[in-house]
């Protein structure tokens, strides 16, 4: 399986262009991670073999997060995430696993919401609690694996 | 699977629920007036009694299309401002109210009101009468819901509050131009309208107060609309608005909407339902306005779906209150559905006057396909893979 799209359709024009260069509610780069997010999981999580795994959040409330882990010597090999929620929790989801891919365990923890609110370049205060949610489904992840 | 927002098939707007694009003929009369000296419509000198001709013209065109009387009609800043109205002349008094009513009817009610009574709705989002206080002193149910088009029985409310000496207001803010609407014939004591719902300009709207039913202003401190709403009267809008009105009676609106949108509208809920998995309609099939169709969509959320199709350039709205900043799941559909993932699934579309088979088209191209994506990247597991 995998979750490289195909970006290079010339029969389609790119999202920077058309309607999409309009202005957005987020920044472009919520907006990248968004429309082209990087890591995810496509379709059943069984076919993907992983040593940890942590969910976080409820349908109920608008937002659920599942990340899982492949790791070796301590150390984050590959990440893969699935997510149920607005743009903003997918975009976090997504920055969070470029963020912590090749970090040891103890490195990928210290990656907080602040610091993936950064690197999105920024989220409104309302959606804060998406990139509070996404640190979390991976403190959750590191944690089932060190028990 | 080709990534979602890829595909542009132009531009469809279907968020006509939420505001529709100005008339031809309101802008043309909105640039007229704008070039003109015309006075404070209060004034007694001939530009004030310019302005204040240009506004009887426009309350004679509202009053008209609602079968009301000029003299029925107050000009407001818009449909929440009427409805604030209503509620406050009733404070301190037993207010009922649906559970699926605009927040501007809601949140006034409860603050005004010395005992607020929440009438339920069925799974179709509509009040049954026998459910109605006895004991209320007044009784708000919406003509029709601006989430899920469906339309409530007011002629039967009224009825029935005639025996209790209840007032009835009715917010006709969604369904005015898509159905008939005649105040005498509905019999209500209030009804709110909005001019941009129907092509008029943003920021003014009117209250229809049936002769003898209670008043009192929500704004004092000055003499305008016969002392009922103080504030200088906003000529350029109240004359857009005229216009509107006067286009949407002439025009025969309603009957535009049955015949050439609800078809466009039932196809499109159709074929939904058909080409795309674990999707199910929240409007009703029988007894909605003929342009809204509220869906869910299992595992894909509200606002995500709402920026993929405004990605390729498809305008809707969300029932997920998630982009509007409030993080609740909307209250509309929680009284239907009472189930919260339902809630946050879910998106409006709106068909105004201009939409054509081909924006439905359009729809149809994209939407399938930003479905399963966002069904395949989702922690909900819809019991089997469905990766194309």
């Amino acid at each position: 399986m995998t979750n490289k799209l195909s970006t290079n359709d010339s029969a389609y024009p790119s999202s920077d262009q058309g309607a999409s260069s309009q202005p957005w509610v987020y920044s472009d780069i919520v907006k990248d991670h968004f429309l082209s997010p990087r890591n995810f999981l496509m379709g059943d999580e069984n076919q993907y073999s992983h040593d940890a795994e942590g969910v976080v959040g409820n349908p109920v409330c608008g937002d659920q997060m599942k990340m899982f882990l492949r790791i070796e010597d301590n150390k984050i090999t590959d990440v893969k995430w699935k997510t149920y929620g607005c743009a903003s929790a997918i975009a976090s989801t997504s920055a969070l696993s470029e963020l912590v891919k090749g970090k040891t365990l103890d490195e990928a923890l210290k990656v907080g919401p602040e610091e993936i609110t950064d690197y999105l370049g920024g989220l409104p205060e309302h959606k804060f609690h998406c990139s509070v949610l996404g640190h979390e489904a991976l403190a959750a992840a590191i944690k089932n694996y060190r028990n | 699977m080709s990534q979602p927002d890829k595909i542009s098939p132009g531009p469809a707007y279907l968020d006509y629920s939420a505001t529709s694009p100005l008339l031809p003929c309101v802008r043309a009369r909105l640039h007229e007036l704008i070039d003109l000296d015309y006075g404070n419509a209060s004034a007694l000198h001939s530009l004030g009694q310019f302005a204040k001709g240009i506004i009887e013209e426009a309350r004679a065109e509202v009053a008209r299309l609602i079968n009301a009387d000029p003299e029925e009609i107050i000009f407001t800043s818009g449909g929440s401002e009427s409805n604030n109205t209503v509620t406050n002349i009733f404070s301190g008094q037993k207010i009922a109210v649906s559970t699926i009513e605009h927040p501007s009817v809601l949140e006034p009610a409860k603050a005004h009101a010395n005992k607020i009574m929440l009438i339920p709705v069925n799974r179709d989002g509509r009040v049954d009468p026998v459910d109605i206080p006895p004991d209320a002193d007044l009784v708000s149910v919406m003509l029709a819901n601006n989430e899920l088009g469906t339309l409530e029985p007011i002629r039967d409310i009224v009825k029935r509050c005639k025996t209790s000496k209840t007032y009835v207001h009715t917010d006709a803010t969604q369904a005015l131009g898509k159905i008939h609407i005649d105040v005498k014939d509905l019999d209500v004591d209030y009804l709110t309208i909005s001019a941009h719902k129907i092509g008029g300009p943003i920021g003014i709207g009117a209250l229809y107060i049936k002769k003898g039913s209670p008043f009192r202003p929500l704004i004092i401190g000055g003499h305008q609309e016969n002392k009922r709403r103080a504030g200088t009267s906003n000529t350029l809008l109240i004359a857009g608005f005229g216009v509107a009105a006067k286009h949407v009676r002439e025009q025969k609106t309603y009957r535009t909407y049955a015949e050439k949108i609800k078809p466009l509208r039932d196809q499109l809920r159709l074929r939904i339902l058909a080409e795309i998995p674990y999707s199910s309609a929240n409007t009703p099939e029988q007894g909605c306005l003929p342009n809204i169709l509220n869906m869910s969509f299992r595992a894909a959320e509200g606002e995500s779906i709402q920026l993929y199709l405004d990605a390729a350039g498809i305008t809707i709205s969300t029932g997920s209150a998630c982009a509007s900043g409030d993080l609740a799941p909307s209250h509309v559909l929680m009284a239907i559905r009472n189930d919260a993932e339902v809630a946050h699934s879910s998106i409006r579309f709106s068909l105004g006057l201009d939409t054509t088979e081909q924006d439905i088209n359009k729809v149809m191209e994209v939407l399938p396909k930003i479905i399963t994506y966002l069904q395949n990247i989702s922690t909900i597991n819809l019991g089997e893979s469905h990766d194309k």
